[in-house]
């Protein structure tokens, strides 16, 4: 049973990843490759995933992928946004989990985003049925690297300004805050 | 804000990105066979297998109009002499990876680079 500030904090979160979600669709982007694009909801799956966890991570993202297809009328790419969002938020957690003290929010954001393109680029071999595709990994893989890395600022900042904010109204994350807020 | 972690693995990010286009390079346009396919007026004229290995030569190609010169030289191809008025097909140079192509519409001279792994009927492209 999930306590009932913690479900409406989450909910908020899915709402602002929807927004963002729909937001971006409508950024034109000005080089050609396919599959590239912002990933601005990144910023609220890191943020999910920093405050509470894995599994509210994986819950939020995956509720956003499921309403944002719906919304945004794209139903049939859902199953790359899908499977890139579950790996990039396993790959997230499991470096914010273990490598916290190696890398910032910067580094598990850019791990995310490649993680990500990765997994779209497998999904359409898988469903091309051919390895060729592989060609726009570098590619991909670069552009996720910078987009990780803007991404990873913006949740950076958002976190450091959430920080006093979480403090006052008393999210279930208060206490994960703490911790933290006492090793840095 | 960057940590040395961060910056370690951007390098190695934009490395490995490197390593596996110039992989891909070499794979695809090392190991494969390639030819040139000569058609005139949508017929095959003749097909040529190209590489390192391949000939040095010049072949006469009777188009509708008169006769263009193809030039091979092991591994590309181009038109050097065409009758037709725009000559656009000369200008184009040198082709020699697979998919690429030289059109003479006047002259109804096509040349093609096909491989084996790509099949004439391959898909240009999938969208979702």
């Amino acid at each position: 049973m999930i306590e009932r500030r913690k479900m409406i904090s989450l909910s908020l979160l899915v709402t602002c990843g929807l927004v963002l979600h729909i937001i971006e669709n409508m950024i034109p982007i000005p080089f050609p490759i396919p599959g590239a694009k912002l990933g601005l909801a990144n910023v609220i799956s890191l943020l999910a995933i920093v405050i509470y966890g894995l599994k509210e991570g994986l819950m939020v993202n995956i509720l956003r992928c499921l309403i944002g297809a719906g919304l945004t009328g794209s139903a049939a790419s859902l199953l790359y946004s899908l499977s890139g969002a579950i790996l990039s938020t396993l790959m997230m957690a499991l470096f914010y989990k273990y490598f916290k003290k190696v890398f910032s929010l910067v580094g598990i954001s850019i791990i995310g985003g490649v993680a990500h393109n990765f997994a779209q680029v497998t999904v359409a071999c898988i469903v091309l049925s051919t390895f060729g595709l592989y060609v726009y990994l570098p590619f991909l893989m670069v552009t996720g690297l910078f987009t990780g890395i803007f991404t990873g600022f913006t949740a950076a900042y958002l976190y450091k300004n959430l920080f006093a904010a979480l403090l006052k109204i008393n999210l279930p994350g208060k206490e994960r805050i703490k911790n933290e807020a006492k090793l840095s | 804000m960057l940590t040395k972690g961060d910056k370690i693995l951007i390098a190695l990010i934009i490395v490995s990105a490197v390593l596996i286009f110039t992989g891909f390079q070499m794979y695809t346009f090392g190991g494969e066979r390639t030819y040139a396919v000569i058609e005139i007026n949508g017929r095959l004229f003749q097909k040529i297998s190209l590489g390192k290995g391949g000939p040095i030569l010049q072949l006469k190609v009777p188009g509708i109009m008169g006769e263009s010169i193809v030039e091979i030289n092991r591994d590309k191809v181009r038109m050097l002499y065409s009758p037709c008025p725009d000559k656009d097909c000369m200008h184009q140079g040198w082709i020699s990876r697979p998919g690429q192509m030289i059109v003479c519409l006047p002259n109804r001279v096509v040349i093609k680079i096909q491989s084996e792994s790509t099949p004439n009927d391959q898909l240009d492209g999938v969208s979702f």
